[in-house]
């Protein structure tokens, strides 16, 4: 449905733009042809209603030519020919109304005649206008709608993010530690206290820079790190270049306890993740690579990834992609977005 | 009271290690980072409890439970919510969730010491899978003990089971093993769409099924690709139908 017929204020709004619009008509051919007040009326009135419901059909036309997709030839085209078809028919329309009218107003035909052409050119010129205001009100309610997707998958993310398994199996550690080495388990207390601020903070933007990213990242994995200890090893590659790149928050993070969860907490010897950040032309390209047992008990739960996934598709659409291959016992996850870099801040 | 403690987190182990010396009378028999050590240990020491973690390298939590003796008392050690824990409250096995203080550590000793000998049913670990399994997932292998190992099914590598008395025997790769558990239980475990119950005594992987041919009137029987053939009832044939989309 046209979005104008939505609601009786926009509908009467929307005829209320006809008003001026009629009388500028009237007004141009009155003067074109010579015509009085009541013959310019008599004319115009139906022309301009006529006008008013053709221009609601572009709604349809513009959305099925769309901007982005549809090419500039074809989209000149069609709209040119559809504006001189309005133009033809309510030129045709506007001359049958004179033509049965000059019976009592003599020469009304022929002296309409002389403003075809100039109704003609508005009438076409209305009309295109209308195409544009059309794509422009199309253009917003898109905007607004992958806006609202973003947003729904960033609250999403933020649910699932404090993994409750996690946070429980860290509490467990620290009480483990209080009784045998109490100033460690302040320092993990500290390390978690550090890590559910930091994500709690970063979760409030919708962009962070990578370096934020690795930064939470790198809390996370502190508290793992004592849970786990020498199971879990890491090797961190990340080019210089990456860290101002902006990337949506706490994205990497989940696919670093992926690896953790599925990957090192499977396996008795545990093994290095292996981290690299590079900027390739696409964009910004990241690689977490984590040893794991491809007999381990529990299945590989795919939500995260399956949220991840989501999160990149509502924000970059079919710009930024996320791989997954499963090795015979290398699990590497591949993650390619878009970069707009930061503009470097005056030190 | 002999202990055996399975749990691959050296501070989660610790936490148990520390209540336990406080105790009189306990002695910990082995401590065992991984399934396989778990279950080894039980059948070495013999123990009267096991404190088993959920997750671990190698082998579940449940997965032990399968292959040890049914009479050793069992209190499961998990980070897992509350809610998936319903299932256990209603099963004759306790639990703590981390981390736990010493008091409900004592309870749950003082509930093993009181208990009376009891074995727990074979279809106690797919029950309690099951209410921890996220829904639309299924189990990917199966474990079996073949004497002192254990042995892994895949579970695309199980080619059919048959229910033998108490047991069902499960054919892959060419051998059979047995398995102290029924056949319904085994069925609700695996993938609905991956194995079809053919018959009262038959659950059969549908990707082995080569054709279906006519026995009696109400009979048939599904040749597999290795040849066996393995009969199917009215009901059974009913099901392979629906599932195949005819």
């Amino acid at each position: 449905m046209h979005p104008v017929v939505h609601s009786w204020k926009a509908a009467l709004l929307y005829l209320a733009v006809w008003v001026p619009l009629g009388a500028i008509l009237g007004l141009l051919i009155s003067v074109a042809g010579s015509l009085t007040a009541l013959e310019t009326a008599a004319i115009i009135v139906p022309v301009t209603v006529i006008l008013a419901f053709v221009c609601l059909s572009p709604w349809y036309v513009c959305r099925a030519l769309p901007l982005r997709s549809t090419g500039a030839g074809r989209l000149v085209g069609q709209h040119l020919l559809a504006a001189m078809v309005v133009s033809a028919v309510v030129v045709f329309v506007a001359r049958i109304v004179a033509d049965s009218l000059s019976d009592v107003r003599p020469g009304l035909d022929k002296r309409f005649a002389a403003a075809n052409p100039v109704l003609a050119a508005m009438v076409a010129m209305i009309y295109l206008l209308s195409i544009a205001m059309h794509y422009v009100v199309i253009e917003a309610q898109t905007s607004r709608r992958s806006e609202l997707l973003a947003r729904e998958a960033q609250l999403r993310a933020l649910k699932a993010q404090v993994n409750p398994h996690f946070l429980f199996n860290s509490l467990n550690s620290i009480s483990a530690l209080t009784a045998s080495d109490p100033m460690r388990a302040r320092e993990m207390c500290i390390q978690l206290a550090d890590f559910l601020r930091t994500s709690l903070r970063l979760g409030e933007r919708a962009s962070i820079t990578f370096s934020e990213e690795m930064e939470l990242t790198r809390m996370y994995l502190n508290v793992e790190q004592v849970r786990f200890g020498r199971r879990l090893q890491l090797a961190l590659d990340v080019e210089p270049a990456c860290d101002v790149c902006e990337v949506p928050a706490l994205l990497i993070q989940p696919l670093v306890e992926n690896a953790v969860k599925h990957g090192i907490a499977l396996l008795d010897q545990g093994g290095e993740i292996l981290m690299l950040g590079r900027l390739v032309k696409e964009g910004l390209r990241f690689t977490i690579e984590n040893p794991y047992d491809p007999l381990a008990p529990a299945s590989r739960s795919g939500i995260g990834l399956a949220n991840v996934r989501q999160r990149l598709e509502a924000r970059y659409g079919n710009a930024a992609r996320l791989e997954v291959e499963a090795s015979e016992d290398v699990y590497r996850v591949t993650l390619l977005v878009p970069v707009r870099a930061l503009p470097v801040r005056p030190s | 009271m002999k202990i055996v403690i399975a749990d691959d987190e050296d501070l989660a182990r610790s936490v148990l290690r520390e209540y336990l010396e406080k105790e009189p009378g306990i002695e910990i028999a082995a401590e065992c980072t991984n399934g396989f050590e778990a279950v080894k240990a039980v059948a070495e020491h013999k123990p009267d409890v096991i404190f088993l973690d959920v997750q671990m390298p190698k082998l579940d939590g449940f997965e032990v439970l399968e292959l040890i003796d049914r009479q050793v008392a069992v209190v499961f050690v998990t980070a897992f919510d509350q809610y998936a824990m319903r299932a256990f409250d209603a099963a004759a096995v306790d639990y703590l969730l981390k981390p736990f203080g010493e008091n409900r550590f004592r309870a749950a000793l003082e509930k093993i010491r009181h208990r009376t000998d009891e074995i727990r049913p074979p279809e106690l670990s797919t029950e309690l899978k099951n209410a921890v399994r996220p829904a639309g997932e299924y189990l990917e292998r199966i474990v079996v003990k073949d004497g002192a190992r254990v042995h892994v099914i895949a579970a695309g590598k199980l080619d059919y089971a048959e229910a033998q008395d108490d047991y069902v025997a499960l054919r892959s790769e060419g051998k059979t093993w047995l398995k102290q558990q029924t056949i319904a239980s085994l069925e609700t475990a695996l993938h609905p769409k991956r194995f079809v119950r053919v018959h009262r005594g038959y659950l059969v992987n549908i990707e082995r099924i080569t054709r279906i041919e006519p026995n009696t009137k109400d009979t048939w029987i599904a040749v597999l690709v290795d040849g066996t053939q393995v009969p199917v009832s009215r009901g059974g044939y009913g099901r392979f139908n629906s599932l195949i989309g005819q």
